[in-house]
């Protein structure tokens, strides 16, 4: 026991004594939430350079309107409040006649000063987008720009000229106009959880609003992160076994401790190193949560659970990994049993969203109950506010708790002889003999 | 009292006999060691000394008890094949595999043998950085320095050069001369005659010599001439009653034919030749090996 301690101590500080785990530990969420976080760090970083927009008004009734608004913005909303530094580009709009007799032509050479980099965009009002009835042609509103789907500028144009065509219309149906704002008021249909009753004082409680944040967010950061959490504790043990198999160290070790001591050491080891980075992301959340006042919506009584099927989910791919390693005689074999050596992470990966959407839906309990995809989704069935039987998840975690204990044995069996077989590469049926042979 | 108990063990691999029936009895404080060809069994016989592989048939006691239990804390093994964390530090890694072995902490040991191997200025640098003889000086502590009883080495000093043999030879007799058992595998002739109280040799899994040099020596008599002549090779061939003549160039050996007069044989050369000087003795462990092992055995073996 104590062999295999030091075995494990060995293995968990030659992975987290490294500037690479360090940098994973950074890089990891960085990765996961890469988009996310790039654009909350470059929301400042905006293109201040004014944008010269040429408005084509067949209707004769927006140019007006839409002149007034972009002054408007120009004078006020393009500044920074306090600095007065300009943060935002204005929108310069120039008014041109639509070209009836060959609208084509006119459009093309819109496009050549866009090029050229004299223009931004150019915008297209239909004849009867107050009127919109008939032949769509006639009540399209078309913007053209280099990067038309993704410009802010279209979504300033949406914005501003719907409103004022509903008006319209509404006037033109003999709706007191001044009335518009009332009747255009949009009322959105508001996320609230269950009534209960508070456990102390017995009295009930108003229902709490739920959020995006605690629909999704909840049970995503969670998976993912024991997904993040195999891939640095489990996963490396394919690698590291094999390498130590073909470096011969493995047999210096099987010199020192018995085969499932060597096999439970590294998996402890790569066990340890799982625990650190997700204390490090939990402690890490919780104090960033509180920081920014979200207390409410850390979900405390999940982190027992977390960390209850990530240790049995490390264990339990942690063995077959090793298991696997052990089989390997060169990098590509490693390399060739990554993918089905994962399955059991990648495969709930897949399904995340349909279990996130319909965690009470019968394929998402019978997958969850499967052993090998337990931890990670009903983990994430759980962690979702719609609920669970409460019996679901202490099912899974008997489940997985036997399969672990099987994972260990197989993996115990084929590690034995697989740790010094030379030659041939890892078949499935050489595996299976293994485990029933020893 | 015996240190090592082998009983009848056979091991295969498929189709393959690695080990054919061998027994074997290793006395305490003794060195021991295993000759062979490559692939014969010696390295097989080793691990399953360890316990690392498992006999098929066959019994093998360690200290008295069957070895049920895998890799004694009394046990020191080098494997055939060195086996380092390259990004370790030769300290922590010598630290590691004392504490793994001997389950407490070995740093006196650990600079205890730095020094008496020279290596001290090398503890901080890492395993990547040694050179290969270097690296199995390093090796070969980490087999002692948990203090071991019975200290298995396969191959010690396979790629040393001979200031580094001579060091690791040393540093064997002293253990030794601690009262440990050292039972070690080697293609040297030169070092197993001279540094082993037994030598045992395993043929194609079956053992074909096993005890002291003067023993296996005694079987085979007086049956080698060395003899330095004015004529060389030339003067010494088709000779009556000669089996076999190496030539090493200055010196030939010539292998007489146990029935033969060797003093006829004698006075044929020096008749034919002038002799500078003459030895009649017995079969190096060299000539043994090839008597066995050799192509002169397959050929015999063929007819």
């Amino acid at each position: 026991m104590r062999k295999m301690f030091r075995l494990a101590k060995r293995e968990y500080l030659a992975a987290v004594k490294t500037k690479g785990f360090i940098i994973m530990l950074v890089l990891m969420p960085v990765l996961m939430g890469g988009s996310a976080i790039a654009m909350y760090l470059f929301r400042g970083q905006v293109d201040t350079t004014d944008k010269r927009v040429v408005v084509l008004d067949r209707s004769g009734i927006v140019t007006d309107m839409l002149l007034k608004a972009a002054e408007e913005r120009n004078a006020s909303a393009i500044y920074d409040k306090e600095t007065r530094k300009k943060v935002q580009p204005a929108y310069i709009l120039e008014v041109s006649e639509p070209d009836e007799k060959n609208p084509q032509a006119q459009r093309f050479e819109l496009s050549e000063r866009i090029r050229r980099g004299e223009l931004h965009a150019f915008l297209e009002i239909g004849p009867n987008v107050l009127r919109p009835k008939g032949e769509q042609v006639t009540f399209r509103i078309k913007y053209h720009a280099k990067n038309a789907a993704v410009d802010n500028i279209r979504n300033w144009l949406n914005n501003t000229i719907n409103p004022y065509l509903r008006k319209l219309r509404l006037t033109d149906a003999g709706v007191d106009v001044s009335k518009a704002d009332e009747i255009m008021t949009w009322l959105q249909v508001e996320a609230m959880g269950l009534i209960s009753v508070d456990e102390e004082t017995g009295e009930i409680q108003e229902a709490r609003r739920t959020s995006e944040l605690e629909a999704f967010l909840v049970p995503a950061v969670l998976f993912f992160l024991m997904f993040m959490m195999v891939m640095m504790g489990a996963m490396p043990l394919l690698q590291t076994t094999m390498e130590e198999k073909t470096q011969r160290i493995a047999e210096v070790l099987l010199g020192c401790l018995k085969p499932h001591e060597f096999m439970a050491g590294k998996v402890l080891g790569g066990l340890g190193v799982s625990l650190t980075g997700a204390s490090f992301y939990m402690i890490g959340g919780v104090f960033f949560l509180r920081r920014i006042g979200l207390v409410d919506f850390i979900p405390f009584h999940m982190i027992p659970w977390f960390f209850a099927f990530l240790v049995l989910e490390i264990v339990m791919l942690g063995s077959l990994l090793a298991a696997l390693g052990s089989a390997c005689n060169d990098p590509k074999d490693a390399q060739n049993l990554t993918f089905p050596a994962m399955f059991p992470v990648f495969f709930p990966m897949f399904i995340f969203m349909p279990i996130l959407q319909e965690p009470t839906s019968g394929l998402a309990t019978w997958l969850s109950l499967f052993p090998l995809f337990t931890p990670m989704l009903m983990l994430l069935r759980k962690a979702t506010p719609v609920g669970i039987p409460a019996w679901q998840p202490w099912i899974g975690l008997i489940g997985v708790f036997i399969f672990t204990g099987l994972a260990i044995w197989a993996g115990g069996r084929i590690f034995r002889v697989g740790i010094l077989m030379q030659g041939g590469a890892p078949k499935l049926s050489k595996i299976i003999r293994w485990i029933i042979r020893g | 009292m015996n240190v090592v108990e082998i009983e009848n063990i056979t091991k295969t691999f498929g189709p393959v006999t690695a080990v054919d029936d061998l027994s074997l009895n290793v006395p305490k404080g003794c060195i021991y060691g295993f000759i062979g060809p490559n692939g014969s069994g010696k390295t097989t016989t080793l691990r399953m000394i360890m316990n690392i592989f498992y006999p098929d048939s066959g019994m093998i006691r360690i200290f008295g008890k069957e070895m049920l239990e895998a890799s004694s804390s009394r046990i020191g093994y080098l494997p055939e094949e060195r086996g380092m964390y390259k990004k370790m530090k030769v300290r922590d890694l010598l630290q590691f595999y004392g504490e793994l072995k001997s389950s407490r902490k070995v740093n006196a040991e650990v600079d205890y043998w730095l020094d008496k191997l020279e290596l001290s200025e090398w503890a901080n640098k890492k395993i990547e950085t040694l050179s290969k003889g270097m690296g199995q000086k390093v090796q070969f502590i980490a087999t002692v320095v948990s203090k071991p009883e019975l200290i298995i080495l396969d191959e010690p000093f396979t790629g040393l050069d001979p200031v580094n043999v001579e060091a690791i030879k040393d540093a064997v007799l002293d253990l030794r001369s601690q009262g440990a058992t050292v039972l070690f595998s080697t293609h040297d002739m030169n070092v197993a005659e001279k540094m082993c109280d037994f030598i045992f040799m395993i043929f194609k899994g079956r053992k074909v010599l096993d005890g002291t040099l003067i023993s296996i020596q005694g079987k085979y008599g007086s049956d080698t001439l060395r003899i330095r002549t004015e004529g060389g090779i030339s003067a010494l061939q088709n000779l009556d009653g000669v089996e076999k003549i190496t030539d090493f160039g200055q010196l030939q050996e010539l292998r007489l034919h146990p029935d033969n007069d060797h003093q006829k044989i004698l006075s044929e050369i020096m008749s034919r030749t002038r002799v500078y000087s003459f030895d009649l003795a017995k079969p190096t462990l060299y000539d043994i090996f090839l008597r066995i092992a050799g192509p002169e055995a397959k050929e015999d073996a063929d007819a």
